[in-house]
């Protein structure tokens, strides 16, 4: 008896229930320490449907429980490494792999009260071959995040 | 699922990007898919390697893999100019001719013979020429929408190509450029974003009788057409071209790879876009390489209707043996 094999199928492999891709995760809210500050952490993706060099994030802007949240308290980390929002767009050769996610760590004493939150988010993109010069892509996205136990 | 014909009908991985995206296919599932779909495998750079504008060893090795799990034959790579990528001037021409050699270099790495380019190197072709003799690839600037047939830039391409002769440079048509109606889903989408059903309609009727944008959004402006919506109206000129696909004679000896772009099936038929005058034209000529099915919509299964669209095209393909 011949048993198929994976890589003789004829039909194509099963879907993973996935995400609903969007600017801001699911997972991954919680309170955080980083370099001795407190504060928390809003995990973020990419919106368009390449990667991008981190010049090309123009802004992000960020809104927690109807709050503005200064861009001066937020640092951009991604791959170990961190950024200040400002200088995202000087980053030409650092690049934001589509599907990896960066961490947005605001700086709050005290980190945020334990249970639901409302999160708002904009990121905002040039595609960097999309038409004749810069274009701004804003994407935004609204989410009630429950705060996850450290 | 090769037929009769000279010419191989592959997918473009782009064709997956809603469900890579969401995380329910990996890269490794799509390359399996590619060899449920023709064989033939085309990536995009940017979407579907980390490392970009180069090619890791490591990624070589996952690509190259898969290639032999599958069966798969490498057809295009995706290559990017991204000229507006730094925030207050545009790439030089020196930057644009760095930022595309490690993309051809990468291209030869993973076994490419074939790279489409973005009409922006245009300027710097023959600074690119001698890597594409180096690492062996054929270089073509793609013809997507707004570079129809008519465009004066597609001509400009076109003078180039005849004019440098090169077995290194050619025309990567993509079928966008061959709609016949705008796809239902560009107007559903238009009505979703809160545009009146009627200026829907007559943006259509617009596009159809080809009246250029600018006097299109004046009139349509007039009409009462808000100004924050415009841009979902001008995508009727920005994505859907009327060339007609008999045209892809003209240019038949420097078309080196075709981006079958489509945007839904419907009854085993794509409605909007002239896929039968594309196969008549293609066998007509001659065309000996690779179509790339290349999916761009909603649909709930990207992998169902790429097959209904390749089942498409192999009755096209049959009827006009």
């Amino acid at each position: 008896m011949t048993v198929a094999t994976p890589l003789d199928a004829t039909a194509p492999p099963p879907k993973r229930v996935g995400i609903v891709r969007s600017f801001l995760c699911d997972e991954g809210f919680r309170n955080a320490t980083y370099k001795g500050q407190e504060g928390y952490e809003v995990q973020v993706r990419l919106t368009s449907y390449r990667s991008l060099p981190l010049s090309c994030v123009e802004g992000l802007t960020l809104k927690v429980d109807g709050q503005e949240v200064s861009a001066e308290n937020i640092t951009f980390i991604m791959n170990g490494y961190s950024h200040s929002i400002s200088e995202l767009p000087q980053l030409s050769s650092i690049w934001w792999f589509i599907l990896d996610t960066a961490t947005l760590f605001v700086a709050h004493e005290g980190g945020l009260s334990a249970g639901v939150h409302e999160v708002e988010g904009t990121l905002i993109t040039v595609e960097p071959y999309i038409t004749a010069g810069r274009f701004s892509f804003y994407n935004s996205a609204k989410k009630s995040l429950q705060l996850e136990q450290e | 699922m090769t037929a009769v014909s000279g010419f191989r009908v592959g997918v473009t991985l782009h064709s997956f990007a809603q469900e890579y995206l969401n995380l329910q296919w990996s890269f490794e599932d799509l390359m399996q898919m590619a060899g449920l779909l023709g064989g033939g495998v085309e990536i995009v750079g940017p979407s579907h390697h980390r490392g970009f504008p180069y090619v890791t060893d490591e990624f070589e090795c996952q690509f190259k893999g898969a290639v032999e799990r599958y069966h798969l034959t490498p057809t295009c790579y995706g290559t990017y100019a991204d000229p507006y990528m730094l925030q207050h001037r545009n790439l030089t021409p020196d930057e644009l001719v760095e930022y595309t050699i490690p993309q051809l270099q990468g291209a030869h790495k993973l076994g490419f013979t074939l790279v489409r380019l973005q009409y922006f190197v245009y300027p710097v072709i023959e600074r690119l020429l001698p890597y594409a003799e180096k690492y062996n690839l054929k270089m073509g600037y793609e013809m997507h929408v707004p570079l129809t047939f008519e465009s004066p830039r597609t001509q400009e391409l076109l003078r180039q190509v005849e004019h440098i002769s090169s077995e290194h440079l050619g025309m990567i048509p993509d079928c966008g450029i061959f709609a016949r109606s705008v796809p239902q889903f560009a107007k559903d989408n238009a009505v979703r974003r809160g545009i009146p059903e009627n200026l829907v309609n007559h943006a259509v009727e617009l596009w159809k009788a080809k009246v250029p944008l600018k006097e299109a959004l004046d009139e349509l402006t007039s009409r009462g057409l808000e100004k924050s919506n415009l841009t979902v109206l001008e995508r009727f000129w920005g994505s859907f071209g009327q060339s007609n696909p008999e045209s892809l004679l003209d240019i038949m000896p420097y078309i080196i790879h075709i981006h079958g772009k489509f945007f839904s099936m419907v009854d085993g038929d794509e409605p909007d876009i002239r896929f039968e005058e594309v196969v008549q034209a293609l066998l007509k000529g001659g065309y000996t390489g690779w179509l790339s099915s290349e999916f761009e919509g909603n649909a709930s299964d990207s992998f169902e209707v790429l097959k209904a669209h390749q089942e498409m095209l192999h009755h096209y393909i049959r009827a006009n043996a």
